[in-house]
């Protein structure tokens, strides 16, 4: 499998995952959701561990392997604490739709990471892209 | 900057920047750790979060149907995530990180389709741009 359709199927996936939020929001807290998805998470534990190398792992790979999930956590929570204060969504998600800017910030300064002029192009329309498809003007708070 | 604004902005920024860490954590622990494997870690490290959830006991609504679609979520979004890593492993995360940041596409198509929500002319731009973005990057 290609970087290219691992990407189409995530897209795909977490496609789904931005319409039953939409559906979630009418019926559950942002909190809630936020717990039964974490639920969600739980219940695929079983399935991983068939081809588990976790307890070869060096120290190092299992620490940022964790911060991955608490910093996506730590993503929402920060979103959903915009919402309390006030941020309206047709503003707070497409801006915060631009977080892969940080990652190729950091995958440029930090893994040394280049990129051709026709992919540069090719990012940053993703980018802007990406914000534009978020926006919606009247959108309800806490989705 | 009016203190209002700089209220709701500070973690709107927060956001941003702890999603674009993870995508950053993700392409890093991907070079020694298989998918499946960033996956079980990925979950380890939501549980602090959902537990403080717990914990505070506050904001906490939800009827069945809730319930349910949360864990739906949780599992569409756990397989997403093993795709996800799999990306950051075999691509470059300055690539892999804003492509996949392409799907709200599926939503918005979703979206017009099952919730008959109209799209705005934002959205239809969007669209364009990310398929002249698919071409750059698929060449």
């Amino acid at each position: 499998m290609t970087w290219l359709v691992a990407s189409l199927i995530t897209i795909a996936l977490w496609g789904v995952v931005g319409l039953l939020q939409k559906m979630g929001s009418q019926h559950s807290t942002s909190n809630s959701l936020m717990l039964w998805t974490t639920a969600g998470y739980l219940l695929l534990l079983p399935f991983l561990f068939t081809d588990s190398h976790l307890l070869a792992l060096p120290a190092r790979a299992l620490v940022v392997g964790v911060a991955s999930g608490l910093t996506n956590g730590l993503g929402a929570w920060s979103l959903y604490t915009a919402f309390e204060r006030g941020a309206r969504a047709s503003v707070a998600v497409p801006l915060t739709a631009l977080n892969p800017l940080v990652t190729l910030v950091l995958a440029l300064l930090v893994l040394g990471e280049r990129l051709t002029v026709a992919q540069t192009a090719g990012v940053v329309l993703a980018l802007i892209a990406g914000a534009m498809l978020s926006y919606e003007p009247n959108a309800k708070e806490g989705a | 900057m009016k203190p209002r604004l700089w209220h709701w902005l500070a973690p709107a920024l927060m956001a941003c920047l702890w999603w674009g860490l993870f995508g950053f954590l993700a392409k890093l622990g991907s070079a020694d750790v298989n998918a499946y494997d960033m996956q079980v870690l990925f979950t380890v490290g939501t549980i602090p979060i959902a537990i403080y959830i717990l914990i505070r006991r506050a904001g906490m609504r939800a009827n069945n149907k809730g319930r349910l679609i949360g864990a739906v979520i949780g599992i569409f979004a756990g397989v997403g995530g093993i795709a996800y890593f799999a990306a950051m492993a075999r691509g470059k995360a300055s690539i892999v990180g804003p492509v996949t940041s392409l799907f709200p596409m599926v939503t918005v198509l979703l979206a017009t389709t099952l919730l008959k929500e109209r799209l705005n002319r934002v959205q239809m731009a969007g669209i364009v741009l990310a398929l002249i973005s698919a071409a750059l990057l698929a060449t």
